[in-house]
């Protein structure tokens, strides 16, 4: 009867650190954190993008098109990584 | 009512000092950063002089600044990261202890910057990409080809890929330079406001002011948390290459 009830009570009390755990992991600063991170990223990937395609454009002659390009395929980039974070988030 | 931006503008400190064409002079930028990092060097010094197994306050603060960055290491890059501590350690002090010193008044912020920023982004930068190729060889470059694409859309990956490696020191570098810079500014044209209102209006502003200080501090430890915790994600893609 001690045995049980002592394995039982120590059951709660490791799921009571478990949750304590979980909890722990989800600070507020750390989620701030990850939001400043994915704001930047989006626009770290279109601005690099744009310098990408400039400087093709520079080295090639192509005036408009590959900066263009360079800058739509940064706007893919930037919403895909989002996008990536935020599933990351969820698991 | 006072410039705003006035606050960070570099002035030479001493005698000018020229390499060549370049103004290597002692600015008030450098005399801040030498100021933390001494500061550093005392309180880390301090609290690991004298071993007691109840620890005194400095003590503490450099046991729980330890714990703090090796438990974030362990976590975020597995234990193939412990060589690269002493790194990201000392990255993560100076990038706080300089957003910190930045909020004492009249103190110049460094990290509002964006050279600063930028060199310490593109240090770290290189050297994770120098350690990616040293540790995976040329197998580092599967990194830019994520496995389960179709073959169709190859191209258009690799190039997000790429976009994606290469916008990582900018996006490290403006997040930490435009916080500070904004906080900062922000926290200024308040004050400004306090003195142009007057004793009528100035209360309200001065409460925002006050407001505003309280989250900067927040913002300031954030950011070198952030930096520190993003320099360690890039090192896991380059320690363990797993797409």
């Amino acid at each position: 009867m001690t045995k049980q009830s002592f394995k039982t009570r120590l059951e709660i009390a490791k799921s009571k650190i478990s949750k304590k755990k979980l909890y722990k992991n989800n600070q507020p600063s750390s989620s701030l954190g990850t939001a400043f991170k994915m704001s930047t990223e989006l626009v770290a990937h279109v601005v690099v993008g744009t310098i990408i395609g400039f400087i093709l454009d520079k080295t090639f002659g192509t005036k408009p098109w590959l900066i263009l390009i360079f800058f739509f395929v940064g706007v893919i980039a930037g919403i895909l990584n989002v996008v990536r974070s935020a599933k990351n988030m969820q698991k | 009512m006072a410039n705003p931006m006035h606050q960070f503008e570099v002035n030479r400190i001493g005698p000018e000092i020229k390499l060549g064409d370049i103004d290597i002079s002692f600015t008030n930028a450098s005399m801040f950063m030498v100021i933390s990092s001494i500061a550093i060097l005392i309180i880390f010094n301090l609290g690991s002089k004298k071993n007691s197994l109840i620890p005194n306050k400095i003590q503490l603060l450099a046991e729980l600044s330890y714990t703090f960055i090796a438990k974030m290491i362990n976590d975020t890059a597995g234990s193939k990261a412990k060589p690269y501590f002493a790194f990201i350690f000392s990255l993560f002090m100076f990038v706080l202890f300089c957003n910190m010193f930045g909020m004492i008044p009249y103190a110049f912020t460094v990290t509002s910057h964006i050279i600063v920023t930028f060199v310490l982004a593109a240090f770290i930068f290189i050297g994770v990409t120098i350690i990616g190729f040293i540790k995976h060889g040329l197998g580092y470059l599967k990194l830019f080809v994520p496995s389960g694409v179709p073959v169709v859309l190859l191209p258009l990956i690799v190039v997000i890929e790429i976009i994606s490696y290469l916008s990582r020191p900018i996006s490290l570098s403006v997040r930490l330079f435009a916080n500070m810079m904004a906080g900062h500014t922000m926290m200024k044209v308040f004050g400004g406001f306090v003195i142009s209102l007057g004793i009528v209006g100035g209360w309200l502003p001065l409460s925002f002011s006050v407001a505003l200080t309280g989250l900067e501090i927040l913002v300031a430890f954030l950011q070198a948390y952030v930096f520190a915790i993003l320099t360690c994600i890039y090192l896991n893609d380059a320690l363990n290459l797993h797409h």
